[in-house]
């Protein structure tokens, strides 16, 4: 196990609701997350004294945050980056809080991400009247290629070609993560779906449909990382950070498409380090979180991170077994797909509540931990919760990783 | 006839590392960057360095523009303008026939097929073609398909037949 291996957890999370769209800045959602991270921590604005922010040139700063909430910093960065953010941010984190910058960090993020600037570039009237193409968009934009969709869907046409399985293979996790999302009162998608109504789903870019894809929403989200020994003190049982890999790159990463094999993605340089850390085997893992901005991409980040053997995660996938109450439950809240879209920290918050066993659904007695796991009558809170796996990425060529442990682990 | 591209509805800016890979492609010459220490190549060229030896001592291979499908998108909503007028049209990663390494290095490059969705598959051989543009500068590069071959790969197809067997 590694020196820093439950040394330190998170005891905070929050998050707005998410909207479409939010007619409020990313600030004001921003301050809201945050507060509602430090409520549910049991923290005052005059415990915190770090905050740092991923964004995309498209939200508001740590400082304007901390100012707000009259939270006076002795850190804060914000960095550029989407997905895989959160779980390099916990990493940057635990530095911090080793070598002693900061006692309780805050990380969050807040994005108008349907309502103001879309991934992809597509404005919310529709096309890009006129595009300029600088920098790596000559070498796209020219060619109408410039959506997450139309980029993922190389690697994942190649991937149907290479494997032999069928876009099926990809209506499993659709099916998956909405069952999940039926349990989760937050979710803006929450009629559960079959694999059929998957394969009726209109075109978006072939090889995906539209139940292929995340949604977008205008949401902020943050959590609270801080010491073990300050964690006992707080209102929640805490969350031990057991390890991780954080934006790891594959080579090659500016430009994906002359790697050998395009469906051989960052995580495959990763996992191995994340669970040696962790000191636990795959079979330990009792749930995971899988970045899903499209169904592919929890299927290829299963074989990426040794779940299943490359090219088997179609066949992985089958009769369920990533629902809730099966062998290995992916994304408890519905995900990017059903739930919203947060560039990947909506992930972390299901998984701290998961292991907290405070998933916060239809039972009434879900926030001391009281659950009935009657899923007809709505409980999405998994009996056994020791471990989560979670897994993320930005494109194939830059993945993280978070494995997280119960106070029972 | 091939589906047009309104490119009064996109303006290119080349930039220091590029400028030349578009004047290549406004006289007809599909370029890609070679290291002059190493000689590997690589694309596009908006990296000013060998990935093989690190080298900045860099230039171009002129290639004859030939290559095959390796995977492709059918793209069936628009999101640059330019394209409102082109959906479905066909976005492929293409394999040059003539920029295979010792050491089974490939150099790919992405483009627009001409060519319709049914037509597409992986596998198929294509060459590069050059349409013009409102600005006189810029000349974009589009690619066709040249013929067909035994087992090349079409999505639709797969599809219908239930997925197959293992290809790689
Ligand atoms: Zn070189």
């Amino acid at each position: 196990m590694g020196a820093l291996t439950d040394k330190y957890c998170i005891v905070g999370v929050g998050e707005t609701p998410h909207m479409r769209p939010s007619n409020r800045t990313t600030l004001s959602m921003a301050c809201e997350a945050v507060s509602k991270a430090m409520a549910d921590a049991g923290l005052k604005p005059s415990d915190i004294d770090g905050m740092t922010s991923y964004q995309a040139g498209d939200s508001t700063t740590s400082a304007h945050v901390a100012t707000s909430l009259g939270i006076r910093l002795n850190y804060c960065l914000d960095i550029l980056g989407g997905g895989s953010s959160t779980e390099a941010l916990v990493a940057h984190a635990i530095g911090l809080l080793e070598a002693g910058y900061a006692k309780v960090i805050v990380c969050f993020r807040s994005m108008n991400g349907r309502s103001g600037r879309r991934m992809g570039g597509q404005v919310p009237g529709g096309p890009i009247p006129v595009a300029t193409a600088e920098g790596d968009n000559q070498f796209n934009m020219g060619w109408g290629w410039t959506t997450p969709a139309q980029r993922f869907g190389m690697s994942a046409m190649r991937y149907l070609h290479d494997t032999g399985c069928t876009t099926r293979a990809f209506a499993e996790i659709a099916v998956a993560h909405r069952y999940h999302a039926s349990l989760n009162p937050k979710a803006r998608l929450r009629t559960p779906i079959t694999i059929e109504d998957h394969q009726r789903s209109r075109w978006v870019v072939k090889p995906f449909r539209l139940l292929d894809c995340c949604q977008e929403t205008d949401v902020s989200a943050a959590i609270i990382v801080t010491s073990r020994e300050r964690a006992y003190d707080l209102r929640h049982p805490p969350v031990f950070i057991k390890g991780g890999y954080a934006r790891t790159m594959t080579e090659n990463p500016g430009w994906n498409y002359s790697r050998p094999v395009l469906h051989y993605v960052a995580g495959n340089y990763g996992w191995k380090r994340a669970f040696g850390m962790a000191g636990i085997s795959h079979s330990d893992v009792d749930f995971i979180s899988c970045y899903d901005a499209f169904t592919f991409t929890t299927l290829i980040q299963l074989e990426a991170n040794g779940f299943c053997r490359p090219g088997e995660a179609g066949e992985f996938v089958k009769g369920g077994r990533l629902q809730i109450d099966h062998e290995l439950p992916s994304n408890l809240s519905g995900g990017h797909l059903s739930e919203g879209y947060t560039h990947g920290i909506q992930m972390v918050i299901e998984n701290v509540r998961q292991l907290r066993h405070r998933a916060d659904d239809a039972c009434p007695g879900w926030a001391e931990g009281k659950h009935t796991y009657d899923r007809q009558a709505g409980c999405r809170q998994l009996k056994r919760a020791r471990i989560c796996c979670g897994m993320a990425w930005g494109y194939e060529n830059m993945a993280s990783c978070l494995v997280l442990g119960g106070v029972m682990s | 006839m091939p589906k047009t591209i309104d490119y009064s509805k996109l303006r290119i800016i080349p930039d220091f590392d590029t400028q030349e890979w578009w004047e290549g492609t406004r006289q007809h010459k599909y370029l890609v960057r070679r290291c002059n220490q190493c000689g590997h190549k690589w694309f596009p060229p908006l990296f000013p360095a060998c990935g093989k030896c690190a080298s900045m001592d860099i230039g171009w291979f002129e290639t004859a523009g030939k290559g095959v499908i390796h995977s492709y998108v059918v793209v069936t909503q628009p999101i640059v303008g330019a394209f409102i007028g082109t959906v479905p049209y066909v976005v492929a990663v293409i394999e040059l026939d003539d920029c295979k390494e010792a050491d089974g290095t490939v150099t790919r490059v992405a483009g627009v097929l001409t060519d319709e969705d049914s037509e597409a598959a992986i596998g198929l051989p294509v060459e590069v073609i050059y349409e013009a543009t409102n600005d006189p500068k810029i000349v974009m590069p589009r690619w066709r398909i040249t013929g067909r071959v035994a087992g090349a790969w079409n999505f639709d197809e797969h599809e219908a037949r239930g997925g197959g067997s293992r290809n790689s």
